[in-house]
């Protein structure tokens, strides 16, 4: 990606002042009311990005045990047609 | 004794009369392989994320059982040989399961469940609460009119003080719709942020400062 970085590198110094770090947490941690569960699709989607990807933990703030148990219900969605394997490109 | 659980798509145009003997088959072949049938959930038709034979939507069934590794077995051998299902998927749900516990879930449940058609009366509490307390608010200043007939002065009193909370518990219900509304949007928000590729990029970028520096 030679674009943004060009971007990024000629607004890094006014970006190193303006860099803030939003303390990410866990959100099922946070509400244990959420249940990460294969047939809610719903609540699912939060985690997968528009092309259909599972977004990481380093961008999502998932804890490392939600986020493996996140991961197995995104593929079982996947796997009986509740989520895309590949989403359209909207 | 394992608890599974097995999701079926079948094929949304059979129809009724089509699905029936399907559905029937797989509850079936349960029984027949010393299986207890736990639950039969019945999803409807619906979108599918991505077409399987050519097809948009499904029908989607979900049984919940007890059974063993040969019942799963059977049960999937026929959904690869019957073509009118589309996809199958068996979750176990727990191992070693005591078939009278389950029995015993299953009758809590229906218990639960004729509790619960009973139960749209009570429910209906909520919405019929806010008619009683305006019904309230009235007899009140009906009373506090009458009130008003008898003393002049303290009886005013009385009637805009009635009012006065009639308003400020209206104010206060839809202040608390607000707030809800509110939060859920902002959560959406946050989603969104999260979702949206800029932010993914832009994050990855960060991080490749970092390793840099």
């Amino acid at each position: 990606m030679p674009a943004p970085r060009t971007r990024s590198g000629s607004a890094r110094p006014r970006r190193r002042k303006k860099v803030f770090h939003r303390r990410k947490v866990c959100r099922f941690c946070a509400d244990s009311s959420i249940v990460i569960d294969y047939k809610e699709p719903k609540t699912l989607r939060h985690f997968i990005t528009e092309r259909g990807k599972i977004i990481p933990r380093r961008i999502s703030g998932t804890c490392a045990r939600h986020q493996r148990t996140l991961t197995q219900a995104i593929k079982r969605a996947r796997t009986i047609a509740l989520l895309p394997f590949v989403g359209s490109l909207e | 004794m394992q608890r599974y659980e097995t999701i079926f798509i079948i094929d949304p145009d059979l129809g009724e009369e089509g699905r029936a003997p399907v559905v029937e088959r797989l509850v079936q072949l349960i029984p027949q392989r010393n299986g207890v049938l736990v639950e039969e959930d019945h999803w409807g038709a619906r979108k599918l994320a991505y077409p399987i034979r050519k097809k948009q939507r499904g029908y989607y069934l979900r049984l919940d059982y007890c059974g063993d590794g040969a019942l799963v077995g059977e049960l999937e051998r026929f959904c690869r040989i019957d073509d009118r299902l589309l996809k199958y998927m068996t979750v176990k749900l727990a191992d070693d399961v005591n078939v009278d516990e389950v029995q015993a879930e299953m009758a809590e449940r229906a218990a639960a469940k004729a509790a619960a058609e009973a139960g749209p009366t009570a429910e209906a509490g909520p919405t019929a609460e806010a008619g009683p307390t305006e019904e309230a608010g009235a007899t009140e200043e009906a009373g506090a009119t009458a009130e008003a007939g008898a003393t002049a002065e303290t009886g005013a009193t009385a009637e805009t003080e009635s009012t006065a909370e009639t308003e400020s518990t209206e104010e206060a219900g839809s202040t608390s719709e607000e707030d809800e509304s509110g939060a859920s949007a902002g959560d959406k928000d946050g989603d969104a942020d999260e979702a949206s590729p800029e932010d993914t990029e832009d994050d990855v970028d960060e991080d490749d400062q970092e390793d840099k520096e």
